[in-house]
């Protein structure tokens, strides 16, 4: 009974634990496909593919996209460089420097990026300045400061990925090949190359999502290159619209989408092992009967059904109107909106009424009413009169900031400025 | 290819730090010679052999292939080819990629090398297998592939490094012979390395014995056999009854051993020893097994021994008899079995003999480890 | 030339010996080493205007390091409570998160390091995916749930639990749940990588013996993973001691982060040295902290990043 009881409470632990690691960017994507302008998922207005549309009219997101493909490029192609030679230096360096050795390239994981941000900068603007540059230098440049400081750490990660694969590289192959005639450069390449590439293609997707989600250095090297997360950060800090669960909609679906490729090509890979192995002389000369591509691999199948949903929801998408259910909920909400108005009204009028006859009472000392408070609708919109808090700008009137046709007579009380209290 | 090409090592020695791996070697080996270093692992033969495919520079003396110094030329540009022990198959080439690596590099065709490839295949006696990968041929099977890549270099020396310790014996037995082949076939020199005596004296022209970085003696397998020069060469090569001692008397070619145990025995000084050694030198003295013979009781002179019987085993080709002699001293003979009859001696005392000629005098030394 | 370069360079060639030593020197010097020599150097600096830098007034001071400490001069507190307090908080919050990982982690360490099947590969991606999602939009998914009108505001407020909206946010609950989440997978992989290769014997033998579960762990799964146990509680207590991100967009107004003074001293203030200052004195502290609690435990340090 203790067993069971063991096993229940597993895998009861492991739901409430995945759900924690999973459960957000669910929520996340979801709320990319609502209509109300603030990522909600409860209440659900309208099922819109907006957001979408909205994202990718963002100049800003474009360009961070832009920069952070380039940085991220460079930053693959410099810390794979630097992380292969670092792992080939480790397998052979004099023993008494190793440890001193692997401490130094191991570091930059362990300090702070921010550090790491700082360091970077203060070091290049130093030599930039030795060698008499001016601002505008190709020294102090964002891209280049960017990959040079995620190189720093990023090569770490590489190096690691890439030293566990050498490891189990045998000296003599590159021996054998230099014993038949070929320069280090041809052992290199045909040999060793060859032999690292799954582990410098590991290194290099590392480097690369390393790069492109990379915040707390790059938040220092940008310069005048802001890379897509610190665009988002931007976003995320002063005030957030279900743009950017559109966007880490489509992220996650691309995460999910090559993690499922990568999984069935390794399954398809042990497939082909398996069946050379049991294929004839013949068969392997030229026409050898391979597995198709289906059988046996349910990654595989997971994600053709998942293309397939990809491919009906786009589909959707560009049919889809979902402009009356706005409207209505839209309708709804300005009823409310009015309702709420005339309630306060009620109550405002009342406590004047009190008021008037407390004055009365109090012989009519000070009768002026406050100025500056000549729109109809008096306090009501005034960022403090919502029970304020810095938080408010998630949850004031759901009308998005952005929204197009917003000419319903609030004037400008939904200037964004005046809900937004961010620090 | 005629005389082929020699190899000449010239005052070698091979340092690491403080450590002497090669200790002032002096080797010929005879173009188209099959030659093997024969020696205890860690004895310094793979240094050798590193030294002369150029993987290793030598921290005096030199290398000679051809009578062409080989000093401060890399292992690319040397005429010659190293069959690894692990035989480092290239795991993500097929077969044929394996095989043509050499004339990949100097940017031969894909259709040239696929023709070369079949050719060597062929040879090797593993047609039409061309498009497997390594790790999918049995270990004979990647032993000749590794040989075929290695002579698709055309190399005028072939090194190999124990390419058959990681067979089963019958596969290594056989392999024996075909490597023996081979090298016949194309003529040119073999550099062999090797613990296993039998490999080495079976395929060998010439042997080089080597015990930590020295090289003890150099001579053909039958030399080596009968005649060693060195305690070490005695123990290690083939199996030996070894009888220590002090010279007590020296009559020619012949001396006559104070044995610790076994009294006064006469024995054949080995060549290189002979006019070396004195009286009262301390020696020791060689009797094979099967070079012992059961005398008839109570036989008794310089080259009797008595013992008691242990045990006994029947091995199909010969009996083998282990005695103990005075003091304890372990004996084996054995006796070649001519279908003759044999009475089960456990037990008992026997006297053995042997043929001064059979056995070999050398001066003391230290002996092969068991 | 030494004998170490001599057997290199016959081993790589000339050609790529160069190359691989040209860029470990590049990275090893010109990038770990020498900038953080440089912050170092710089954080002893007063901060001048550029055209006064290597003039007369460019002279080595503490006076960034006395500034954490007693504030302004002529302020109005004898020490700088706010900035001392910031940074006090950030160490014991780093604590504070780093066990609360390692304690959920262990488990699911342990589970996936011991179990066999072709499920431990989905979990496996599982646990990855989040890892390959920007930081920024992971801390945006917590703001989403944890927000006043968030996902669990609803829940609990429908479920009547509570009947005002809860600010996470304000009590650093967002923060705390966002930091952890987002060094979970720095925290499992040492310690799966550790338990994975525990032979499953030795629990075996163990349980043989009639040791109840937690004495097997305490006694024999946990000894054995103190390597990748180490290894991940440093990893995650430098990275949350070092967090930007997370407390920017979870933190509430009144918690800040160190990071986030250093962030302020350069891109608000624009005071470089005070900022470098704040930047070693966070790197040293940490690196101070996690030795001394490695030698605590008794850790070596090879033991990390494997």
């Amino acid at each position: 009974m203790n067993n069971s009881f063991l096993r229940i409470s597993i895998w009861v632990y492991l739901a409430i634990f995945f759900l924690y690691l999973l459960g957000p960017l669910v929520i996340m994507s979801i709320t990319a496909f609502n209509s109300s302008g603030f990522p909600r998922m409860s209440p659900w207005e309208c099922l819109t593919f907006q957001w979408f549309g909205e994202l990718f009219q963002d100049q800003r997101i474009l360009n961070g996209i832009k920069n952070s493909l380039i940085i991220g490029l460079g930053t693959v192609v410099l810390s794979v460089a630097m992380g292969l030679a670092g792992a080939l230096m480790l397998t052979q360096i004099w023993p008494k420097l190793r440890a001193t050795y692997y401490t130094i390239i191991i570091a930059p994981i362990l300090i702070p990026g921010v550090v790491l941000g700082i360091s970077t900068l203060v070091f290049w603007d130093r030599i930039n300045r030795m060698l008499g540059l001016g601002a505008d230098s190709f020294l102090s440049n964002g891209i280049f400061l960017t990959v040079i400081g995620q190189s720093t750490f990023i090569a770490s990660y590489c190096m690691l990925v890439l030293v566990a694969r050498l490891q189990r590289y045998d000296v003599a192959l590159t021996e054998a090949a230099l014993d038949l005639g070929a320069s280090h450069a041809q052992a290199f390449r045909k040999i060793l190359l060859p032999f690292m590439r799954p582990a410098i293609a590991s290194a290099a997707v590392l480097a690369f999502l390393a790069s492109f989600e990379n915040y707390n250095t790059t938040t220092f090297t940008f310069g005048e290159y802001p890379t897509l997360t610190i665009e988002l950060a931007q976003k995320v800090r002063y005030g957030i619209t279900p743009a950017i669960s559109a966007l880490a909609f489509i992220i996650v679906a691309l995460t999910v989408f090559f993690a499922l490729m990568n999984e069935a090509k390794l399954k398809r890979q042990e497939l082909v092992a398996v069946a050379r192995k049991n294929a004839t002389v013949e068969e392997l000369a030229g026409k050898i009967k391979l597995p198709s591509f289906f059988a046996g691999n349910m990654a595989a199948v997971l994600l053709v059904v998942f293309a397939v949903a990809t491919i009906t929801v786009v589909g959707t998408a560009a049919t889809y109107n979902p402009g009356q259910c706005i409207a209505d909920i839209r309708e709804q909400k300005q009823l409310e909106a009015e309702q709420r108005i005339q309630e306060l009204r009620k109550q405002r009028e009342e406590r004047r009424k009190q008021r008037e006859a407390e004055e009365a009472e109090q012989g009519g000392a000070q009768t002026a009413p406050k100025p500056s408070n000549n729109s109809g609708f008096g306090n009501v919109f005034a960022p403090n009169s919502l029970d304020g808090s810095e938080t408010e700008g998630e949850d004031g009137v759901s009308e998005p900031e952005s929204a197009p046709s917003n000419n319903s007579g609030f004037g400008g009380v939904f200037d964004p400025n005046s809900l937004q209290g961010d620090e | 290819m005629s005389a082929g090409v020699g190899v000449d090592l010239e005052n070698l020695w091979i340092r690491f730090g403080d450590f002497v791996a090669v200790r002032d070697a002096n080797v010929k080996i005879n173009g188209g010679d099959f030659f093997s270093f024969l020696g205890p692992s860690g004895c310094g033969k793979t240094t050798i052999l590193r030294a002369v495919s150029g993987f290793l520079e030598p921290s005096e003396g030199n290398v000679l292939i051809g009578g062409n110094n080989m000093r401060g030329i890399g292992p690319n540009k040397r005429p010659t080819a190293l069959i690894f022990q692990n035989l480092a198959l290239f795991p993500l080439m097929k077969v044929w990629e394996n095989i043509t690596f050499s004339m990949e590099i100097k940017g031969a065709s894909s259709a040239e090398r696929r023709k070369r490839a079949d050719e060597l295949l062929d040879m090797i006696a593993l047609p039409d297998q061309g498009d497997k990968l390594p790790n999918e041929l049995s270990g004979g099977q990647r032993q000749r592939v590794a040989i075929a890549r290695a002579l698709c270099a055309e190399p005028d020396v072939l090194l190999l490094d124990e390419p058959l310790s990681a067979l089963d014996l019958k596969l290594r037995q056989h392999m024996r012979t075909e490597l023996r082949e081979i090298q016949k076939r194309v003529g040119i020199t073999f550099i062999y390395i090797t613990h296993d005596q039998g490999e080495a004296l079976t395929m060998s022209d010439n042997i080089a014995v080597m015990r930590a970085g020295v090289i003890d003696q150099i001579a053909d397998g039958k030399t080596i056999y009968n005649d060693p020069n060195t305690a070490f060469a005695a123990s290690f090569v083939g199996e030996n009854n070894v009888f220590r001692g002090k010279v007590k008397q020296i009559m020619g070619n012949e001396a006559l051993i104070a044995t610790n145990r076994s009294g006064d025995l006469v024995a054949r000084i080995s060549t290189t020893n002979q006019g070396k050694m004195k009286e009262g030198d301390d020696a020791m003295m060689f009797v094979r097994p099967e070079a012992f013979a059961i005398a008839p009781d109570g036989a008794s002179g310089d080259h009797f021994v008595t013992a008691r019987v242990n045990h006994e085993e029947f091995e199909g080709n010969a009996f083998n008899i282990f005695t103990e002699g005075e003091g304890g001293k372990e004996i084996k003979v054995s006796i070649p079995n001519h279908g003759q009859s044999f009475d089960d001696h456990t037990g008992q005392n026997i006297t053995l003999e042997y043929e001064t000629h059979n056995a070999v005098i050398v001066p003391a030394g230290e002996l092969a480890a068991e | 030339m030494p004998q170490f370069l001599k057997e290199f360079f016959n081993r790589n060639g000339t050609g790529m010996g160069l190359a691989i030593l040209g860029l470990v020197l590049f990275w090893t010097i010109g990038l770990i080493i020498l900038p953080q020599l440089s912050m170092l150097d710089f954080s002893f600096r007063p901060n001048l205007p550029p055209p006064e830098i290597g003039g007369p007034k460019d002279v080595y001071t503490l006076e960034n390091y006395k500034y954490l400490i007693y504030g302004p001069e002529g302020g109005s507190q004898d020490y700088n409570t706010v900035d001392l307090r910031v940074f006090f908080r950030t160490l014991v919050a780093a604590v504070c998160v780093t066990i609360f990982n390692l304690i959920i982690c262990y488990p699911i360490a342990y589970y996936l390091g011991q179990s066999e099947g072709s499920h431990i590969r989905i979990f496996a991606i599982m646990l990855i995916i989040p890892y390959w999602i920007n930081e920024i939009l992971r801390a945006f998914a917590l703001r989403i749930i944890f927000g006043e009108t968030g996902v669990l505001n609803t829940l609990f407020l429908g479920l009547g639990v509570w009947d005002t909206p809860f600010d996470f946010i304000r009590n650093d609950i967002a923060l705390y749940a966002g930091l952890g989440y987002a060094y979970i997978l720095l925290m499992i992989f040492p310690m799966y990588n550790v338990i994975e290769s525990l032979d499953k014997n030795q629990i075996e033998a163990a349980r043989d013996l009639g040791a109840p579960w937690w004495r097997i762990h305490w006694r024999v799964v946990i000894p054995y993973a103190k390597p990748g146990i180490s290894s991940g509680c440093t990893m995650v207590f430098m990275l949350s001691a070092g967090a930007l991100a997370a407390p920017q967009i979870l933190g509430g107004p009144s918690s800040l982060w160190f990071t986030q003074l250093i962030y302020q001293q350069f891109n608000d203030n624009n005071d470089w040295p005070q900022g470098a200052a704040y930047a070693i004195v966070l790197l040293v502290t940490c690196i101070l902290f996690v030795l001394a609690v490695m030698r605590l435990f008794k850790v070596n340090m090879g033991d990390i990043g494997k």
